[in-house]
């Protein structure tokens, strides 16, 4: 005992003449982390927050280096979108003046992407549809002079607002009708319960000029269309229920619906489905459509996806099924895609949350985050 | 038929123009307080069509017990435990269920205000064998409860079927419009 008392006090000796000898660490530099320059493989993460859904975020994640970058602070219900420059981001929301409860304000804010720092906000009507989000929650015009907001009081209408000047411009009425689909300049199309598209058309200070109804194009009471859009090179597509792909060109004078085809053969036919909460993304590249697909019956329609189908957009062949068991991740809930050329696909799911990154080519997986938040609904493309 | 789609159009949107919001929830309240006391027939043929069309009805959805809800205790769930998200009762729910947050499943916990308008649904009550309309109002004015999620969205419709939609804050027109928690109040039977 003795002798090791003795060996423990000569190396505490050499320890603290060996510290002595070395330089002290210097003083950190207190600062703040500039924001890298985006790359395709960054994707902006919008964490609805379910559990505490006053506290959404929007979450800046890196696939290539697994890297979180930062965050915007999205409030409840938030509808998020992104300049056509890609920017600035725009985030309709809604606080209240003492956290759950107090005064409403609904407003939207708006981000540089280049610093996330908040440059702005316009206040809006305590109007705003405060409803799971979309693509279609908030969008600008495509050349920036317009940002429309979707209202739901119940009634439908929408605001027009100008992000220059930060101002609200006016409101539209809908009839009805809900969500925004900003297309050109100055067309705003939105989805009726009778199966059409209003589009209305407004001049150079937002106020409505002309309004028209598309044909019929979905059966609510047979095959509903989910309002979640996937962005395409001419406008969007639509999925349904029951595995429709309604395709929509918004790039000429008035919306070009084009016939429907379907994600399943007559066999798959009401047992597989797609379901989720962004159900799809297109690789406009490639011509592919990656589908979070299920098994499942009527009320299975926000059911994420154990199989990722993946399609020709060109030839509407299926063209792989990717389990989602093997990559150790619950239900997709939530698909994104990036549009460079060497594509990554991102699926989220929410129970529990994690973002997976696989390579789009292959399905190979790279690597499963669980730390973008509790419920990544929507991710969007830098 | 195109005239007769014309004619419909100008007619909604002539009343679209011609009702504000004020009204339009009045209104919605009427029908919601009415239907205790009228058959909602819309409503039940929507359900009936399902029924009868196929795989998207799945036949007899409605007849069925959710497919988490086999077996002796979990059918005990169905017809009995109302903080059970297979309670009969919430088919059509997608929230935090008030009888896990201080309430029961008609009535909101203490404190909050109860949403003024509300998405309906139609479910089967397997003690009876009735089905009935019900009303998913929302409890508002407080912070998310949190407690017991469900997830149900049996004949549920997007947004623009804004009646049957639970994707949105049903707590959107009170004065206290935070979402806490949802209840399910029953209307009247959907049936004779």
């Amino acid at each position: 005992m003795r002798s090791f008392q003795a060996w423990a006090a000569l190396l505490a000796m050499m320890a603290n003449g060996w510290a002595a000898a070395s330089d002290p660490l210097p003083p950190d530099q207190f600062g703040m982390e500039p924001l890298p320059a985006r790359t395709p493989h960054w994707i902006y993460v919008v964490d609805s927050a379910f559990m505490n859904e006053i506290d959404s975020r929007v979450r800046l994640y890196d696939a290539d280096t697994h890297g979180h970058l930062g965050q915007i602070d999205a409030g409840f219900f938030p509808g998020v979108t992104l300049s056509p420059d890609r920017n600035t981001m725009a985030v309709g929301t809604t606080y209240f003046a003492r956290g759950g409860h107090g005064e409403r304000t609904d407003v939207v804010e708006f981000t540089d992407m280049t610093t996330l720092a908040l440059t702005g906000e316009i206040v809006l009507p305590a109007k705003r549809a405060q409803a799971t989000p979309t693509y279609f929650n908030l969008g600008y015009s495509s050349d920036s002079h317009f940002l429309y907001a979707a209202y739901i009081t119940p009634a439908a209408s929408f605001g027009v607002l100008d992000p220059a000047s930060r101002k609200v411009l006016g409101e539209i009425d809908t009839a009805g009708c809900v969500l925004v689909i900003p297309w050109g300049p100055d067309h705003v199309s939105s989805i009726c319960d009778s199966g059409r598209l209003l589009t209305v058309t407004v001049d150079a200070q937002g106020n409505e000029v002309s309004r028209a109804l598309s044909d019929m194009f979905f059966d609510v009471d047979t095959d509903p269309l989910f309002v979640q859009g996937i962005p395409t090179d001419r406008g969007y597509t639509f999925l349904s229920f029951l595995g429709k792909v309604h395709e929509v060109d918004f790039s000429g004078p008035e919306p070009l619906i084009h016939a429907p085809w379907s994600l399943v053969s007559v066999a798959e036919a009401g047992r597989w489905r797609p379901g989720g909460q962004q159900l799809g993304a297109i690789q406009r590249r490639m011509g592919r459509l990656y589908v979070a697909m299920h098994r499942g019956g009527e009320g299975t329609h926000k059911k994420g996806g154990t199989e990722i189908w993946v399609f020709d957009l060109g030839t509407h062949r299926r063209i792989a099924r990717w389990p989602v068991a093997p990559l150790k991740l619950a239900a997709v809930t939530a698909v994104q895609v990036s549009q460079d050329e060497a594509p990554l696909l991102f699926l989220a799911s929410d129970n529990p949350a994690a973002v997976a990154t696989l390579d789009a080519l292959t399905g190979r997986l790279r690597h499963v985050d669980t730390n973008l938040g509790q419920t990544p609904w929507l991710i969007l493309n830098p | 038929m195109q005239r007769l789609d014309r004619l419909f159009e100008s007619s909604a949107r002539s009343l679209a123009q011609r009702s504000s919001r004020r009204s339009f929830i009045g209104v919605l309240g009427r029908i919601l307080t009415g239907s205790l006391l009228v058959p909602l027939l819309p409503i039940d043929r929507i359900h009936r069509a399902e029924a009868a069309s196929g795989p998207e009805g799945s036949p007899g959805a409605a007849e069925k017990a959710p497919a988490a809800a086999k077996g002796k205790s979990a059918s005990k769930a169905y017809t009995e435990d109302q903080e059970s998200c297979d309670y009969w009762k919430y088919c059509a729910i997608d929230g935090f269920l008030c009888s896990c947050c201080g309430g029961s499943s008609h009535t909101c916990p203490p404190g909050t205000q109860q949403s003024v308008v509300s998405w309906i649904g139609t479910c089967h009550n397997p003690a009876d064998g009735r089905d009935y309309i019900v009303s998913y109002n929302d409890c508002c004015g407080k912070a998310s409860c949190g407690n017991c999620d469900c997830y149900r969205n049996e004949r549920e419709r997007p947004l623009y079927r804004l009646s049957r939609n639970n994707d949105v804050n049903w707590c959107m027109a009170n004065t206290g419009s935070d979402y806490h928690c949802t209840v399910s109040v029953i209307l009247g039977s959907a049936g004779p």
